[in-house]
Parts: C-alpha cells; structure tokens; sequence
C-alpha cells in the first residue's frame, strides 16, 4: 500500500493511503478530539468535534479529521482559534440538554464528553438549558441505557451490528426526537458482549454489575486473562479494597481487541461469591467440618500413604484441570508421577477425545495449525466445522466478522443444527449435515475437489507421497448417495468445496462436534487431508496464502492441561512416556527415578478403571467429572468406588461433595501463571486481589501436600515452575515469564520454523456409513453443547448470568413440538434409559427435527446424567410445572 | 438470543401471507427495504409488529435496524390508521387563524390527540406543518380533500358528515 506524508501541528508522520486524518493522528499519539470516531467501527462522522485546518495543494479550507483522507503534503492545525470556537460551539450544543449529572454518574473519570468540556474549559453556554428528563432504560440485569446521557454518537450502534452481528440497537426516530433503542421499544435481547458500553464516549450505557461500588479513578487495573472459554481474551480486573469491582476491556491489549462476550464481561462475580470454599474441609460423619490447613494437609498425606502400601501407586488416580493455569498442571503431573509413583492420570478433554492431541501435534508439525487466533481476522475463507461459534467461542466470532468486513471473507459452516452465526458475508453457505455424516459430507468435500479439478492434482501428486490412495477413498459413494446420507445435497457442497478452495487464507475452526463424536478421529483425519489440498492450492504465486486449523477447546486452558502432560501417553510437551530418552531426560531434570509403572499401557481410560473398582483413591485437581464427563453416571460410579477422594476446588461441585478432604483454591484473579488458549498461544495471568479466605493457588497446595508426604518441590513463585516447563516441554523452550507480561508466547512457532519440505502422507480414510437414528421408544437423539451465558461453576455463582441465563432449557424443533403439543416455556422430562431430566422446552428451528438439544454448560442442570453413549436417543413427554 | 423471555411466548393472530408474498418477490435483491416497508404498509395500512419480525429475519437483518429506517421516514407508520385521515394545519398563518380551535374540536369530538386513531378505526389526527395555503386559511385536509377558511363548528359538520357517510 502507498504510504503517504503530511505534517499534523508541524509534526511530520507518514500513513497508509486512504486512512483518516483521525486515524493517522491515533496512530502518531496526536490527540484530535472526537466523540464518534473509533477504530474499531466504521467511520460515521457525527458529532463534528473532530473540525481540523487542512492544507492541502495551497488552499487550507476546514474538513472533519474523521472523514477526510490524508493527502501527500498535507497540512494539518488541530488546534487554530477558528478550530477551538467552532469545536467550542459544537459542545455547547452538545452540552445544551446533556444531563450533567457527574457527580452521580459510573462515567466520570473515564468519560470522553467530560474530558473534552475540561480541556476546552467549557462555561456555561450561551443557551438555556432544557434537561431531558427520559427515563433511564433498566430492562436487563447487566446493561442500563440513559437516554439523556446519550450524545447521539452512534458507536453502539455500529458495535452491535458490526463487531457482536446482533443489531439490537438503532436510531430511532428522527431530528430532535432521535433516541437510540429497540425495536418498538422492546427489552433488550441481544447477546448482552456489552460491547456498547465499552465504545460509549459517555454514561449513557452503564455497567449494572458495578454499581456504585466504585468511580474509575479509585480503581486498580490488573490485566489478566478471562477464565471462561477458550479463546483467551484479555481482560481488565478493577479492583477496590481488594476485591473485584467490574471487569473492563482495553482495545490495545491481547487477541481480542477489546472485544468480550457476556461471561467475560459480566461473569466475575463468582470470585466474591458466599458460596466460595473458605477454609479446608474434612468429612467426619457424613458432613464436612472446617479444618486449619496442617490437619488436612496431614490427613490427606496419611491417606495416601496408606493406600499406595494397601493397594500400590496404580491405585491412585489425578484428574488435572482445564481451568487452572499451565504451572498447576505441571506441577499436579510432577506430584502424581513423583511423589504419588501413579501414572493413571488424565484431563476431561483428553478423556472424551483421546486422540485430539495427537492430531493437533500432527498438524502443527504439517504446518496447519501454526498461527495464532489473530489470524482469523486475515481469514478470505472461513469455515466452521461442528462448532457453534456464537456460543462456544464468541470472541472469535467477532474477530471472523472483522475478516468479513475488511477482506470480504466467505463462510461456510457445517453443523448439525442450524447454528445461529450473524455476519453480512457475501457467500454464506450452510452445510447442515445429518447427525454422525460429518465424515461423510467431508469426503464429499474433498470428492469434489479432486475430481472438478480445484487443485491442481499433479502438484499434489509431487508433494504428497500417496495420492492415489486419496483418490481410492472417495470412491465408495456418489455425490446423490451423499445427498440421500447427509441430507447436503451436490450443488450446496460444491460451492462449498469452491470456498475452500479460493486461493487465499483459509481459517478452519472445528469443536466439539466433529472430536466428540464416534467418527470424531477420522474425521480430523480427513480435516487434515482437506487442509493438505487447501494448503497446495494456496501456494500459487499470484494468490499466495496458508491454511490454519483451529481446535475449539472448550475451557480456558484445555489445550494448556495436555501440553503440561496431565495424560497418561505424554510427558510434558508431548513427549513419549514410552520412549526411554524422554524418561531418562525428565528424570534427571526432576533428579528422580521412575518406578516402573509410569508407563503407559494402551488400556482403560481413568473413569472405566475407576468404574471397575482399580482406582481406590482420587486425587481431582479443579475438575467436576461428575458433571463434566460425558457420562455422568460412570463418573459418579469412579467416585464412588474410591475410598479416598481429595478434591482442590473454588465452589462446592458435585465432585466435592463426595470429597473425603476438600482443598480451597483461589480463583484466576488471585493467581499468577500461564493459559494456553485454543489457538495455542500462552498468555499470562496477573494477581489481582489476595486469594478469598484461607484459599490458595493450587500450585502452593500440591507443594504443601508433597512436603508433607516427604518429597519436598521447592517452588518460591510461579515463575520458577514456567522455567522448569521450558526446561522439561520442547514445544515450550523459548517461554519467558517475563516477556510474557509484554507479548504472548506461540508455541507452535517453535515447531514450524523446521518443517518445511517434508511430503505430506493422506491419511486416506475409508468412508463408513452411519446412520443415527432414534428408536421406537426413545425417538429423538439428544445433542449437548455449549452455551454463551453459562460455563460451570464460575458463571452459576455470577449473579449477572444467571439472571440473563437463569435457567438450562431444552431445544426441540418447532415440527416436534407442534406434533406433541409443546410450546416455548413448558415443561418437559427427558427421558433416556440412564435417567431422566425435567427442563423448560424452548421451540425452534435451530435444531432439525428428531434432534434435541441441551446446554451442558448450566452447573446445576447436570444433562450428562442422560447420556451413556454419543448420540443418546431420548424421548419427551410434557409434565407440569411442580 | 437470550434466553430471558422463556414464559412469554406472544402470538400474534396477524396473516403474514401477504408479507410472504411481498417478501418473494424482492428475494436476493439488494437494498430493498424501503420498497419492502411500502409494501407491507400498503397492503396493512401500517408496519405490523410481526411482520417486521419476519422481514427482519429473512433479510439477515435485524428489527431494530428496520424500526431505525421506517421512523426515519414520515410515511411510515407503526401503529394501525384510520380509515380516513384527518390533517389539521398548524402553521404559522393557520395558528393565527385559530387551528388551536381546530386541533380543540377533534380532541372533543372524536376524543384523540394528535396522531392517534379513534377506537372504531374510522379517523386518524394529525397536525401538519404547513400545507402551503396559506392564502384559505385555517387549513384543515380530510383524505385528499382540502377545506380552507373553516371555522370549528363548521369542521365540526364536516366531521359529522364523514362519521355519517360511513354509518350507512
């Protein structure tokens, strides 16, 4: 792009063609004022504050710094006394009927219209002030809308419609009558990112989870890591008296571009909650009793002793956790493998689908999955595979919506259900397959673009060593028998295939859908299959682009807990726990022997052991299999036949309550360290307040606990465990804790620097049919996922989200409903042949008909307690109220 | 989107066929919405609720965004009008010919304020501006009829023979 030079206030800058006055000054730390303009939204070029001189081919003549663009030899005065009066002007009217209520408004401090009044020493103006006096707007629990604040400026609108896709908010009326709101006046329903309140230059939008509770310039920024989903967005901690006031977000700092959905926005009342576990617990009797640190930390070290005599090391099973930070996760494998001589650990995400990390380290070695979630804003191509985007990962949602805005990406999205994805693409193709055909529809895929020619084959053929078995394997169906088994028909997937294949950046993000399912590892095979042929294509040189596959995880730090090795076929860093060498090298960095069993034998996961009664004690670090396993029942089964069961934990889970011993552990906001987030960047965490009660990060707990079993680690802080990570993880050898604070760390940069010329070898998977299908009692297939305004423990003790979520609910589609005579808001049981669930049914056409869907995000609604096998048949039935 | 309003499923007994059919005829065009909205209104006589709803949802577009464009606009309505639509002038040369007479009589008469319908959906009020006869004032136009030099009993009249005329 040209670049071109102008001088703003006799400072000389250059700039890319076609930007603003306004941006080109941001981006030189020129102050122009301006109330409408922000770099995140389109230019709207309404409040008329941001009046400059320009000079330009001799003639200075008065232009808007927003919506005019920089010129060679420009000349800009953003401070002129004709500038200052008509800015001055502008403001006095904008202050006519503003409400002027600073002294009570959240705002003051951080408020642009404010800001600017100060700095031109605003008088009262020359005319009569008429208050507006419309009342404020408190029609949901987290956002407030005070018309009379509202300057008109128009950013909320843009960030609703253009960042969140939603479109909840417009202008309404016209002239002097013009208000923002909704339509026909109606209560907010929107996703509620608060995305409006984090661009208003002024209090009209206010955050209701702040209350009063503090003004913006008593408060300590602490910027950290959200602890919800696992996009890893950065967020701004306020805290006052040591606790956690609001959670702000800040447009320069981290992936998400100050961009944040409901949970992390809102949800972070959960760190104050009365429910928090303040003390050790113990159970005596049935019951739990308050204990002081030492006594648990001595009974729970007794217990374990104990059993390893009775039973041996293998009888003791670690459950690592998704939620804490890479440190705790190491350390947690370091205990069990060292101090506990057990090899029988696992994590839930690995425990549903164990061959993911496999796969995800393959392509990263391909050189598929090799960018960091930002890359997705450069996306031509996007395609969603068995994801739900809006609710699972919404930040990255707003970050391909920035790729469709500004690179006029495509989308294509295959799902089961017709998942909700707001965008204004121009091609925007939906693959709704039927339910177990992903594997099918993908071959169809990859079908259609070897045999129209969308690749150029003998390239292929030269870089990849067996593509006449590829071509085998897409012989066994026909495009119309792919019609009659998906449900997709010929023409929708080759348009599909076309998408994919346009030469430029394909961003790929699959979840739980496609891993969760039975096919779940040939079908990521095959993903990687597809992305070999996206990635040949892309290496033309007139349209020269890379392909990037992302694994939507589904916690903070789910890929972080398999890279930290809390599996037991890796060690950290995906070494081989098999192979000599890697032993050898971690035991002389841990200078210690293995005992014999830290191997692993390709038998029962952790949960089945435990369910046959080879599992006598279990020690869960901030995880609920209970409620998060799958199957709840065999998980409730693993717990129970354990004799001794320790649990670390910030709340009650189902898990604890079955606890012997229960552990306090303090939430992301009292700790430091690490997450790994699902583009497989880690970043990190700052302290914000002292953990709650007696809590503490369960780092320092792992080390109280192994001192007092005999082996002592001794860890001073977090960064002493990160230098041991580098250490023991290849694929983390460069993290430094300390550039950390300023830059995140990518780890997959470290593989692919060395891979460049290897062929790559098709995986070639054999298509099977498989038909899903209800039986004759149980005639509908229950499908579970994720939900925006929930996840867990965390969101279920935030007030905020509860209210906007406060109940779990059951998706049916409005054919079904209609056959069986149910509406939006009755109730409904669910009924498996493992249990039964009563739920509010929701009606609508997100889900095909014969599919229902549940949210296994609500913590007290414990869906898994339905479901024994993927795609569980159920049957409803209407009940009534009580 | 949220999942707030699970109890309170509204229907509205409206008959969106013609709105269907509206809607299939601008199918895959861009940049139709006020043609769209004109439609609807005038098959409706106003911009039913439900129906921007469903232009909303099939024009990936959102009902606020609509609402944004049909109140922009003064030949949108949102609420249903009467069968005949009653405009008195409150211009300068009308106000000081007594349209405040005028406007007073109506708000006897048929028991409405400005811009509202009577309940029998015969009349709708408005005040306009200026009609630009300024020469017969006060100004008062009843459908496409103009009335000029009135004075409120004979408006009065006139709003008799009009609630007459459709009696039978």
């Amino acid at each position: 792009m040209k670049t071109v030079h102008l001088t703003i206030d006799d400072k000389s800058i250059t700039a890319p063609e076609g930007t603003n006055i306004f941006q080109a000054a941001l981006d030189n730390n020129i102050y122009i004022p301006g109330l409408c303009y922000h770099p995140k939204l389109s230019q709207f070029g309404g409040c008329r504050l941001c009046y400059v001189e320009v000079t330009e081919r001799k003639q200075t003549r008065h232009r808007f710094a927003c919506a005019y663009p920089v010129s060679e030899g420009m000349e800009v005065k953003v401070n002129t006394d004709e500038v200052n009066r008509h800015r001055k002007a502008v403001m006095e009217y904008l202050l006519a009927h503003h409400e002027l209520a600073c002294p009570t408004c959240n705002k003051s401090g951080e408020c642009g219209l404010q800001n600017i009044a100060h700095e031109l020493n605003m008088s009262p103006g020359r005319f009569k002030t008429v208050r507006m006096s419309a009342p404020v707007i408190r029609d949901n629990p987290v956002l407030e809308l005070n018309r009379n604040r509202c300057v008109l400026c128009g950013r909320c609108v843009s960030a609703c419609k253009e960042i969140e896709g939603v479109g909840a908010i417009d202008f309404q009326n016209r002239g002097f009558s013009t208000v923002i709101g909704t339509a026909f006046d109606r209560p907010l329903d929107c996703s509620f990112c608060g995305g409006c309140l984090a661009v208003c230059p002024t209090g009209a939008w206010q955050d209701r989870t702040l209350g009063f509770s503090g003004r913006p310039w008593e408060f300590e920024s602490v910027q950290t890591i959200c602890s919800y989903c696992s996009v890893g967005c950065t967020i701004v901690l306020n805290t006052k008296q040591g606790s956690v006031r609001r959670v702000v977000s800040n447009d320069k700092l981290g992936i998400n571009e100050g961009n944040l959905c409901v949970k992390g926005r809102f949800g972070h009342e959960f760190i104050h909650s009365p429910e928090r576990i303040k003390t050790p617990l113990i159970k005596k009797d049935g019951g739990f009793q308050p204990a002081g640190w030492e006594d648990a930390i001595a009974v729970v070290s007794e217990k374990l002793k104990q059993i390893k005599e009775k039973y041996g090391s293998n009888a003791i099973g670690g459950i690592g956790s998704e939620k804490c930070t890479n440190e705790e996760n190491y350390l947690f494998q370091k205990f069990c493998r060292t101090v506990l001589g057990t090899n029988r650990i696992n994590n839930m995400p690995n425990l549903k689908s164990p061959f993911l990390n496999d796969l995800i380290y393959k392509s990263v070695e391909s050189g598929f999955a090799t960018d960091s979630l930002k890359e997705i804003e450069n996306a031509n191509t996007l395609f969603f595979f068995g994801v739900d985007v809006t609710e699972a990962i919404p930040v990255v949602g707003c970050m391909a919506r920035k790729a469709i805005k500004l690179n006029a990406a495509n989308v294509v999205i295959a799902h089961p259900r017709n998942v909700v994805f707001k965008n204004t693409a121009k091609n925007d193709v939906r693959l709704t397959y039927s339910l177990g055909t992903q594997h099918i529809l993908l071959n169809a895929i990859i079908k259609v673009v070897v045999e129209n020619n969308l690749v150029d084959l003998k390239k292929i053929e030269s870089l990849a060593s067996n593509f006449r078995s590829l071509r085998s394997s897409l012989e066994n169906f026909s495009l119309s028998d792919i019609e009659r088994l998906s449900g997709v028909t010929p023409e929708v997937i080759r348009r599909a295939a076309e998408l994919l294949m346009k030469p430029g950046n394909c961003c790929i993000v699959y979840g739980k859908d496609v891993v969760e399912d039975p096919l779940g590892e040939d079908t990521m095979k095959m993903l990687l299959d597809l992305c070999a042929l996206i990635d040949v294509s892309n290496r033309s040189d007139i349209h020269p682009g890379k392909v990037s596959l992302f694994s939507a995880r589904y916690h903070n730090n789910s890929q972080g807990v398999n890279d930290m090795g809390v599996v037991p076929e890796f060690l950290p860093g995906y070494l081989d726990i098999n192979n000599t060498a890697n032993r050898e090298k971690i035991e002389k960095l841990w200078g210690v022997r293995f005992s014999e069993n830290i191997i692993s034998k390709n038998s029962l996961n952790l949960v089945d052991l435990g369910k046959n009664g080879n599992i006598k004690s279990l020690y869960v670090m901030g995880a609920d299999p209970i409620a998060e396993h799958p199957n709840g029942k065999e998980a409730r089964e693993c717990i129970k036949n354990s004799e001794f069961i320790v649990v670390q934990d910030s709340f009650m889970t189902e898990t604890a309550k079955l606890a012997d011993v229960v552990f306090p552990s303090s939430t992301f906001a009292e700790k430091e360290g690490t997450y790994t987030n699902t583009g497989l960047t880690v970043q990190r965490l700052n302290r914000a307040i002292f953990p709650v009660g007696e809590a503490k990060p369960d780092w320092e707990i792992i080390c109280d606990v192994s001192k007092k079993m005999g082996q002592s680690f001794s860890y001073v802080n977090t960064k002493e465990i990160t230098e041991e990570i580098k250490k023991a993880a290849p694929v983390y050898s460069s993290l430094s804790y300390d550039r950390l604070k300023r830059k995140e760390f990518h780890w997959p940069s470290l593989l692919s620097a060395k891979k460049e010329s290897n062929k790559y070898t098709f995986y070639a998977i054999q298509v099977k049919s498989l038909k899903v299908k209800g039986e004759k009692e149980f005639p509908f297939i229950l499908m579970t996922g994720a939900s925006l305004n929930h996840q867990g423990y965390y969101s279920a003790r935030s007030k905020a989200l509860v209210s906007v979520a406060p109940e779990c609910f059951i998706e049916i589609n409005d054919r079904d409903a209609k056959d069986m005579q149910i509406k939006t808001g009755d109730m409904v049981m669910v009924e498996s042949r493992q249990g039964k669930l009563k739920l509010r049914a929701k009606v609508t056409r997100k889900s095909p008909s014969g599919i229902v869907f549940v949210p296994d995000a609500y913590a007290n609604t414990p869906v898994n307690v339905l479901i024994y096998q993927a795609h569980t048949p159920v049957k409803i039935y209407a009940v009534s109220e009580k | 989107m949220a999942e707030t309003n699970l109890k309170s499923e509204k229907k509205d007994e409206l008959d969106l066929s013609k709105t269907e059919e509206i809607l299939a005829k601008y199918e895959g065009a861009k940049g139709a919405i006020i043609p769209i909205l004109q439609k609807i209104q005038l098959e409706y006589g106003y911009l039913p609720e439900s129906a921007i709803d469903l232009v909303a949802e099939r024009l990936n577009t959102s009902a606020s965004e609509l609402i944004g464009v049909s109140t922009f606009y003064a030949q949108f309505h949102l609420k249903p009008r009467g069968k005949h639509i009653v405009k008195v002038c409150c211009g300068t040369a009308c106000h000081v010919k007594n349209s405040r007479g005028l406007t007073t009589k109506v708000h006897q008469k048929l028991k409405i304020h400005k811009n509202e319908t009577t309940e029998d959906k015969m009349f709708t009020f408005e005040e306009v501006s200026c009609l630009g006869a300024c020469g017969i004032a006060p100004v008062v136009v009843i459908d496409s009829s103009v009335h000029g030099e009135i004075s409120p009993d004979e408006f009065e009249k006139l709003l008799d023979e009009y609630k007459n005329t459709n009696r039978e």
